[in-house]
């Protein structure tokens, strides 16, 4: 018997977050503030061409500043097994082969790390180091480079192109977005500090410290032990700590060197360059409907950039093959590399591209068709079955979903044809679109401390980067044992506790929502096992059957204070440890998340600026544990939503290699005065098969098909389709 | 303070010394390299008092020392968060004699005899300021980086009477990004606490 059967009333009642004192009073701690006695700091230095190779590099000057310790080059760093020659280094598949290399693929690619007494010291100094180079031809080029690269399958082709070449609606067109950064509002950092010559203790930015752990014990030739990675509180990811970065690895390498904690903070601009983004993308739709507007086939083609020395493959396509019905159905790809750093899933990664692509040619094909867009998705939703493999989805309310946001945006008062609601110089129109997200778990663990006053530390190894886990662990906890929450600790973020996979692609809470429930049986089980040495009838009891209190153990009306257990036990402190993952249920079922965005924009009609009205977000996340932390997900996604389709571009100087604006003055994402009030709402229905809480992760749904759903209002405001975001002003004047 | 050894004039005239250099040969163009050796000045430290929360702390700091890193660095006053270090995202708002400002664009030697209010100087020992408080009972904040200069800056807001709409509350609390995109819930408190 799961959670629904024994206790279907349980309301959660939203309330603060765990850690929220933490971090409304400033004292959490994220990786960059931990006090390191006798640390020093690490400052940066990258390349000032975009391809070539490093013929020297001039330090004189920056060795000159009072307080430099030393200097990291590709001719002066520490050794590292893992980069010991150039098999190794391919085997080690770290991307960057940082200090090992005298090649340059980017740039603002890090030539050298100078570490000095203080950040001020470090900062001048490494505005002096310089480096000549023999220079190469670079690439970065995406619009001019991508038709050259022929595509290929991804996935199977669904019945034939030219079975559907005679329907009489067909739309066709092609779709750009421009590279799109992260920008998490901490910027990425680490200390690192060598305890002794083979452990090391790692405080950093990251979404997973397992990962890091890992990745840096292969590298270094140590056990995975040896390694602490801390990384309690975590200021916003978005994807960009999913894999392990260059800078982490070169501020170890430096601790090594001077045998010092060395502290590394990169700055805005490096965000922009050192921690990934969203790659450029083009994409071709080609979509078909008879004229009942049954959908007769789609063609998507997808391109998007990768680094020359690194391939990335985001999987734009992957959304046209899970949403609806298509018994024709083609999906292409290729990536473009060029001299950029390597870009890395970013929020909703690829299923946010292709979404934009195919929630707007679905847009296009409506008003041909003249049915509504809402009526259209409905009438073609694959919601019973997962078109891509023929299995059932445990659970699947998109339609739901749309209803819902339909009813919550007015729909009804939406002009069919474009350009007819007005409001002086503002024109005003609706827009809706639709996200899906394949909802994963991974393998989780998970452990719990009782104390003797029968307070409880549930602890996981997985980090929190603001969605709420922590908080999630406590509420989940609570259910299943019955202890108050203000009873409640959690300790996560650090590589010593139960490992956890990393926090990512919406995967957190249903991966550690199975391992709390799991320990908290677990917790039972052993407190029932002390308890039957005071009383047999303990012996047979279930974990389900007992219940915990702020005071002791009961079943089956036989309480037994905890300060009794503890005293006949002999106990100081009881420990449980648990692990869950997924088991069969994936082959029987495909679990999905879905959201359906809808808005209303006006477009003022001399300056082209869009002004978001009212934007709705119905998603279906299973069973939401924590309604306040899970809208604020949403809602949030939408504001990220928002800057992609209006604002988010980093453009790239084709002449040059460079960046341009790559700061937060030059790249543009939402502000407050740009998001209207988000309204969210849930289906809350719980998926009973996915784990045992039946929530499905919603981190990546609330961004994808956000992005669509405002092009298509814009062009039911205007008439206009803008077909390459970010739909600036400037755009819808031209258009 | 000692007497810069150095001024900017001498800067001036010779980066365009230099310039002209550019068109001259080697022979002279190594003294463009003595020249370069001059201009990389010693650190300038600076002693001056400042209080910080209500206490009293005399600061020994590197000239170029920002308000946030003296704070972050020397102090451990972490709270104060370093978001862009180029006064573009608010994460490191602080009040300097009750006025919002940006610690990474205030060098720290202009907060000499000021009083400045870091978010650890908000709330009254374990009682928390009501913006705090706000801030948790309306989820204000996800990930939690940007919001100490959220609240610096919402509590400012109010102060200014910036809290007449929610319109009016964007508007003035746009200086604050977060990525998160937690702008429901920080409108949210700032009405809350207006009210």
């Amino acid at each position: 018997m799961g959670f629904f059967d024994n206790q279907p009333d349980i309301q959660h009642i939203p309330e603060g977050r765990i850690e929220g004192i933490a971090k409304v009073t400033g004292s959490g701690k994220y990786a960059a503030e931990y006090k390191v006695n006798n640390q020093c700091y690490g400052v940066l230095v990258g390349s000032s061409v975009a391809a070539g190779t490093i013929k020297s590099i001039s330090l004189d000057d920056a060795k000159q500043v009072a307080g430099v310790i030393d200097i990291l080059t590709h001719q002066h760093k520490p050794f590292v097994p893992g980069f010991a020659d150039e098999a190794k280094i391919k085997e080690a598949h770290f991307g960057l082969p940082i200090f090992y290399t005298d090649k340059i693929y980017f740039k603002g690619q890090p030539i050298a790390m100078v570490i000095a007494e203080t950040l001020e010291e470090a900062t001048y100094a490494a505005s002096l180091v310089s480096a000549d180079y023999t220079i190469d031809k670079a690439n970065v080029d995406f619009d001019k480079s991508h038709p050259g690269i022929a595509a290929s399958n991804t996935g199977k082709e669904r019945g034939s192109l030219d079975s559907w070449s005679n329907v009489p609606y067909v739309t066709e067109a092609e779709y750009t977005i421009q590279n799109e950064v992260h920008n998490p509002m901490e910027m990425h950092a680490t200390i690192a500090q060598w305890t002794s010559d083979d452990k090391l203790k790692l405080y950093d930015k990251n979404q997973g410290v397992n990962n890091v752990q890992r990745t840096f014990a292969k590298l270094w030739n140590i056990p995975t032990g040896n390694i602490e990675v801390i990384s309690e509180f975590v200021g916003g990811g978005f994807g960009s700590g999913l894999r392990v970065w260059p800078h982490t690895f070169a501020t170890i390498m430096a601790a090594r060197q001077v045998k010092r904690p060395v502290k590394l903070m990169l700055t805005r601009p490096q965000m922009f360059l050192l921690v990934g983004y969203r790659p450029a993308s083009w994409q071709k739709i080609k979509i078909g409907a008879d004229s009942n507007g049954q959908f007769a086939g789609i063609w998507h083609i997808a391109k998007h950039s990768t680094s020359v020395y690194e391939n990335f493959e985001d999987g734009i396509t992957r959304i046209t093959r899970m949403v609806y019905k298509f018994s024709n159905l083609k999906t292409e790809s290729a990536i473009v590399p060029l001299n950029l750093s390597a870009p890395t899933w970013m929020r909703g990664p690829g299923d946010c591209t292709g979404a934009f692509a195919v929630e707007c040619a679905i847009d296009e094909l409506s008003y041909q068709l003249k049915q509504d867009p809402v009526e259209l998705r409905l009438k073609n939703l694959a919601i019973e079955k997962d078109p891509e493999n023929g299995k059932t989805w445990s659970t699947n309310f998109l339609n739901e979903g749309i209803q819902k946001g339909a009813t919550m945006i007015n729909w009804k008062n939406r002009q069919p044809v474009p350009g007819q609601e007005t409001d002086g110089d503002w024109k005003i129109g609706y827009g809706m679109a639709v996200g899906m997200w394949g909802a994963g778990r991974g393998k989780a663990g998970a452990s719990i401390k009782m104390q003797r006053d029968g307070t409880i530390t549930v602890r996981t190894a997985m980090t929190d980067i603001g969605t709420g886990t922590g908080t999630a662990m406590q509420n989940i906890a609570h259910d299943f044992t019955g202890i108050s929450k203000n009873n409640i600790k959690v300790e996560l973020g650090n590589s010593n506790l139960p490992p956890a996979p990393s926090q990512g692609g919406s995967t957190g809470l249903s991966s550690i929502s199975g391992a709390v429930v799991a320990t908290c049986e677990a917790l039972k089980q052993k407190l029932a096992g002390y308890a039957s040495l005071q009383n047999d009838v303990y012996k047979d009891a279930l974990a389900k059957d007992i219940l915990l209190s702020d005071t002791g153990i009961s079943y089956k009306a036989n309480f037994i204070s905890y300060a009794s257990l503890w005293e006949k036990n002999n106990l100081d402190l009881v420990e449980a440890e648990a692990s869950s993952g997924p088991g069969e249920e994936r082959q029987k079922f495909s679990f999905c998340s879905s959201a359906a965005h809808f808005c209303r924009v006006r477009v003022h009609s001399k300056t082209g600026k869009v002004k978001i009205d009212k934007m709705v977000c119905v998603v279906d996340g299973g069973k939401i544990v924590n309604e306040k932390a899970a809208a604020n997900q949403v809602s949030g996604a939408a504001a990220g939503g928002i800057g992609m389709a209006l604002m988010e571009e980093q453009p790239v100087d084709t002449r040059y290699g460079s960046l341009v604006g790559n700061d937060l003055a030059g790249y543009h994402f939402a502000v407050n005065a740009d998001s209207p009030i988000v309204e969210v709402a849930f289906i809350n229905k719980p998926d009973v098969n996915i784990n045992p809480t039946g929530s499905k992760g919603l981190g990546e749904v609330g961004i994808i098909g956000s992005a669509a759903a405002i092009a298509n209002a814009i062009y039911n405001a205007t008439g206009k389709r803008l077909r390459n975001l970010p739909i600036t002003p400037d755009k819808i004047l031209q258009a | 303070m000692e007497k810069q050894t150095y001024s900017r004039r001498f800067f001036l005239t010779t980066s365009s010394l230099l310039a002209t250099f550019a068109f001259i040969p080697e022979s002279v163009k190594a003294f463009y390299s003595n020249v370069k050796k001059l201009v990389i000045r010693p650190k300038e430290e600076l002693r001056f008092l400042v209080t910080i929360n209500k206490k009293k702390y005399r600061i020994n700091a590197d000239s170029r020392t920002t308000l946030l890193d003296l704070v972050r660095e020397q102090l451990q006053l972490t709270g104060t968060k370093k978001g862009c270090d180029h006064g573009q995202c608010g994460a490191c708002t602080v009040h300097v004699d009750g006025q919002r400002v940006l610690s990474c664009l205030t060098l720290a030697a202009m907060v000499q005899d000021k009083n400045v209010t870091t978010i650890e100087g908000l709330a009254d020992g374990d009682k928390l300021h009501p913006m705090q408080q706000a801030f948790i009972e309306c989820d204000g904040f996800q990930c939690g980086y940007c919001t100490p200069g959220q609240i610096m800056s919402a509590v400012a807001c109010v102060n200014e009477g910036h809290t007449g709409s929610v319109e009016e509350i964007k508007e003035f609390m746009s200086g604050n990004l977060c990525r998160c995109g937690a702008y429901n819930g920080i409108v949210e408190s700032i009405q809350k606490v207006a009210r």
